[in-house]
């Protein structure tokens, strides 16, 4: 089974690999929109903290590995608490700097903001470092009746991906040797973009196609029915994943209302 | 309009995890940006709307704008964005498609690719206010996504006709539109 | 199991103002093996995908014809082997196509063993990633995949042309096992090994329009005209090129050209990776040698150029003119004077027109001259003369030619070839082989992967072997006519 990036092997396979990868993904995903509604600050706080358990503790890797995630994730945390900190709404002015102010309101408002970005980083992660996509498509199709079409083409696609990195360096390698320059400004984007794109995409999409038509030409059929090499079913795991998430969710909401 | 084949989809897919990529490059630029200019850090944000327009510009077939961009969003999830990227990736498309259809899919200009653009900035603007992004003062707010807007318009209308165009020189949208009426007749030489 | 015809065929390329195809008529009965014989570029590819529907079913091209009847099972071993596959490992691709069938998940495993075994492709597990396997494997698991899907109409498209002359063999064999009550359409030039077995061949000139279709006794006996005016391969074209006088008169030149040491090697690895994929103990080259390599699919023939040409991680001595190369991660600077041709020919590929292509090149030419030269090579390699034709948009074998053409720029003196010749018909292999052999009277050295014995024979001045990831130099041995 590959991973889309050699670098995501774990140390060890923790208990959250073995979760169906389909349910894990609609649950993170449930998780997610929680977070994206919630207004409340302690629940936003006690969301983060839960969902590092899970990333820190059970994701598998070796703590190097985590701190070297977990840079993004707090850049991102400042980046857009700093943001509403400088320049958010509020009423109750702390410290005012010509157009910077900081209030109350947007302490609260980017201490919010920066537990929901944590606890984005730390699920969306948690599930990329537990899952390899092929098995998780695999289960989409199984579990959640996926259209085959569509998890095939991503699995396709997915495999062409080196192909195109690769190609990208080639591309800037080339770029370089030749000693191009770029303008200044949009424009100098405009040149960049194009100088990079149109060769990249008038190969992937040639490739794409003749494995279209190869696919086709194996007896592939939208829409047929089909069987599976993998096999993705429901385990004991899967009972014990919701019960676990269920009630960590449940007491973290609780414990923001009791504090 | 016809319905995607099967390799219509692949190609649309496909589209969809290039732009993925790149788009991975282009963080690369943007988190230097980003500290150091917020005011030129808002005109690159327009990239992350360009996936489906182009893949629409493309093609030229109804779905291909939401699917490129659900697509788009998926890699930049695998790759190391999280999976929130895909309610972004999801409702950007969505819009996208959306406008492309109020046109019944028959207009290819910089104006309707450029407000395609658009439409996903205000999808994303909508999750953001639900997120709680847009709690800023009234002026940030307006120069924050302003200048988004702006950016959508430019890299989704501007730069994907243009960059659509280059590719139709290659050759490599021949293969992938539905062959022009004149080509038949041409049969009869 | 039902025919498959054509009748009336016409069609072209979007953008292109000639038609492939004016008005073919062509039908298959069922049971039937049927050989396509033509010179490259001829349409042989396009008829096959017309007759399997893949045109305009999946690429939808200009064509019209008043009646058209396609097989209901079929498969398709495709030229290319880099891009028919959608699965990353061997045993996932080939459960993809037991899944279209609907085969129990148990049944998998043992029928995907078997298969591999039937095309002789060997693997510690199945389980292997395609991308690392060489190029003449991936066109056995090609192959192997039509196997599984046991069709009742077979199109190959030159099924063999990658693979190693024992491969060769094995493979046709499991082809003619598995097919003895199937329809079977091919396209190949090597045909030595089914010239007697099909029933039937069909002979296409260059404008795509059948001269012959009968018996493979019958064409090869009463049309040698066509066959020699058009350049195909046909049994025995060999023996009477080697009496021809164009190549007594170059067997006549050949003496040794110079002394001096092009390439020095000793105690040399490449690596794939962290695994040492190739090595040579020591090996000399001197200007003017043609050397051929040679080895089964797989052994490290292609790994060994990538090594020379410093794309593959390497350590050791290594000089090039003197000049010792030493690998370096950032900063890589390719040796001097090595071209190095691609075994895929697209990988070659880097602008947007074949003039381009060839023009890219050649810093500090007037571009009036530039032209000049990309017109004598476009003539030469028999490319089509189209000035916004993509290189992507050509036949393979006019692919592979182009790909050969970018690489003889006057900067070039030692060339490093990976399978030049393979999917090209007569005229135009011995059209590149007499071109390389100008060049290497002028002092070129060549290197040159092939599988073709009789190249080995004729033109070399000595023979590598690689067996298994080692180099063994034999100077003098088997090039014959290294005086
Ligand atoms: N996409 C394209 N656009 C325009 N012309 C094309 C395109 N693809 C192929 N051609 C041209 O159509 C002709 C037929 O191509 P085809 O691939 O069928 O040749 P072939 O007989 O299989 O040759 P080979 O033996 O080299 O594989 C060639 O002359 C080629 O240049
Ligand atoms: N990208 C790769 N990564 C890792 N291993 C590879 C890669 N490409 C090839 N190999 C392995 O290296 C060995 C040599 O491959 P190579 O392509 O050099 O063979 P070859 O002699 O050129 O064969 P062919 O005649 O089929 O082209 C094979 O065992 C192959 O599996
Ligand atoms: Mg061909
Ligand atoms: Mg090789």
């Amino acid at each position: 089974m590959q991973r889309v990036f050699n670098w995501f092997t774990p140390k060890r396979e923790t208990w959250l690999f073995r979760v169906n990868p389909a349910l894990k993904f609609i649950v993170f995903f449930a998780f997610l929109i929680i977070t994206l509604v919630n207004q409340s600050l302690p629940f936003a706080i006690s969301q983060a903290i839960l969902y590092g358990i899970l990333f820190y503790i059970f994701s598998g890797y070796s703590l190097k590995k985590l701190l070297l995630l977990s840079i993004p994730l707090v850049i991102s945390f400042l980046s857009t608490g700093l943001t509403m900190l400088l320049f958010g709404k509020g009423e109750t002015v702390l410290w005012q700097w010509g157009l910077l102010k900081i209030s109350e309101e947007s302490i609260q408002h980017a201490l919010l903001l920066g537990s929901k970005s944590l606890s984005f980083g730390f699920v969306g992660f948690t599930f990329i470092l537990t899952i390899q996509p092929v098995l998780f498509f695999y289960a989409m199709m199984q579990q959640f009746r996926l259209p085959s079409k569509y998890a095939y083409s991503f699995i396709a696609a997915f495999r062409l991906i080196p192909a195109v990195t690769e190609e990208l360096q080639i591309r800037r390698n080339a770029l370089k040797v030749r000693n191009i320059q770029f303008s200044k400004g949009f424009r100098g984007i405009y040149e960049r973009l194009q100088s990079y794109t149109v060769p990249l995409f008038a190969q992937s999409i040639r490739r794409a196609q003749r494995i279209a038509v190869a696919m086709e030409a194996k007896q592939y059929q939208m829409g047929a029915a089909r069987t599976y090499y993998y096999p993705t079913r429901y385990t004991g795991v899967d009972m014990v994943f919701l019960l676990v998430m269920i009630c960590s969710l449940s007491s973290a909401f609780l414990l923001s209302i009791y504090r | 309009m016809k319905k995607l084949k099967f390799t219509d989809l692949l190609i649309t897919i496909m589209i969809g995890v290039v732009f993925g990529v790149l788009m991975k490059f282009w963080d690369d630029l943007y988190t230097v940006v980003k500290p150091i200019m917020p005011v030129a850090r808002q005109l690159l944000y327009g990239m992350w709307f360009m996936v489906g327009p182009f893949a629409f510009l493309l093609l030229r077939k109804p779905g291909t704008a939401f699917i490129a961009s659900i697509a788009g969003a998926s890699l930049s999830a695998f790759a190391g964005h999280g999976i929130e990227v895909l309610m972004y990736g999801f409702a950007q498309g969505l819009a996208a498609e959306l406008l492309f259809a109020a046109f019944r899919y028959r207009r290819y200009s910089i104006l309707i690719a450029g407000l395609a653009g658009v439409a996903s900035c205000l999808a994303s603007f909508g999750l953001d206010l639900i997120y709680g992004y847009a709690a800023l003062e009234t002026w940030a707010l307006i120069v924050k996504y302003g200048l988004r807007a702006i950016s959508a318009f430019i890299f989704t209308g501007i730069f994907a006709v243009f960059i659509v165009k280059a590719l139709e020189a290659t050759g490599v949208t021949s293969l992938i539109r539905p062959v022009d009426k004149k080509e038949y007749t041409m049969l009869d030489q | 199991m039902n025919n498959i015809s054509v009748t009336d065929l016409r069609l072209k390329f979007p953008g292109e103002d000639a038609l492939v195809f004016k008005d073919l008529s062509f039908s298959v009965q069922s049971g039937e093996k049927v050989l396509m014989l033509g010179p490259s570029g001829c349409g042989k590819s396009t008829l096959l995908q017309v007759l399997s529907g893949i045109i305009p079913n999946s690429i939808e091209l200009p064509m019209k014809a008043t009646s058209i009847q396609l097989p209901d099972s079929w498969g398709f071993v495709f030229q290319d082997p880099d891009t028919q596959f959608c699965m990353t490992y061997v045993d996932e691709e080939l459960a993809f196509v037991l899944e279209n069938l609907q085969v129990q998940r148990e049944e998998m495993a043992p029928r995907i063993e078997e298969v591999l075994k039937r095309v002789d492709l060997h693997l510690i597990d199945a389980h292997t990633p395609i991308n690392e396997m060489s190029q003449g494997m991936k066109q056995r698991l090609a192959l192997a995949s039509v196997l599984l899907l046991e069709p009742d109409v077979l199109f190959l498209d030159e099924p063999s042309a990658l693979l190693d002359p024992e491969g060769t063999q094995q493979i046709w064999t499991s082809i003619k096992e598995a097919t003895a009550d199937k329809t079977v359409i091919i396209v190949e030039h090597k045909i030595d090994l089914i010239a007697d077995w099909v029933d039937r061949v069909v002979l296409f000139n260059d404008h795509g329009v059948i001269l012959a279709d009968g018996s493979p006794a019958d064409i090869f006996a009463n049309f040698q005209e066509e066959l020699k005016r058009y350049g195909i391969w046909y049994p025995g074209v060999w023996e009477e090129y080697k009496t021809s006088d164009a190549f007594q008169l170059m067997m006549l030149n050949r003496q040794v050209v110079s002394s001096q040491e092009k390439i020095h090697i000793e105690d040399f690895h490449g690596y794939r990776g962290l695994v040492e994929k190739i090595s040579a103990k020591h090996a000399t080259v001197q200007a003017g040698d043609w050397i051929t390599i040679v080895g089964e699919n797989g052994s490290g023939k292609s790994t060994l150029l990538l090594s020379l040409m410093q794309l593959l991680r390497t350590n050791g001595v290594y000089e090039v003119n003197g000049v010792a190369i030493v690998w370096k991660k950032k900063k890589r600077q390719l040796p001097k004077g090595l071209s190095l041709v691609f075994q895929n020919p697209e990988l070659q590929f880097v602008t947007n027109s074949i003039t381009e292509e060839l023009t890219v090149s050649l810093h500090g030419m007037p571009k009036a001259d530039a032209d000049m030269y990309a017109k004598e090579l476009m003539r030469l390699f028999n490319l089509p003369d189209s000035v916004s034709r993509h290189p992507y948009q050509l036949s393979t074998g006019q692919k592979r030619r182009l790909s050969v053409a970018t690489a003889l720029t006057p900067s070039t003196d030692i060339l490093l070839l990976d399978e030049p010749t393979f999917g090209q018909d007569a005229r135009n292999t011995f059209a590149i082989l007499e071109k390389l052999e100008q060049l290497r009277t002028k002092g070129m050295t060549i290197l040159m992967v092939t599988h073709d014995t009789e190249i080995v024979e004729n033109f070399a001045t000595a023979v590598w072997t690689v067996v298994d990831g080692v180099v063994h130099t034999a100077n003098g041995v088997g090039g014959a006519k290294s005086v």
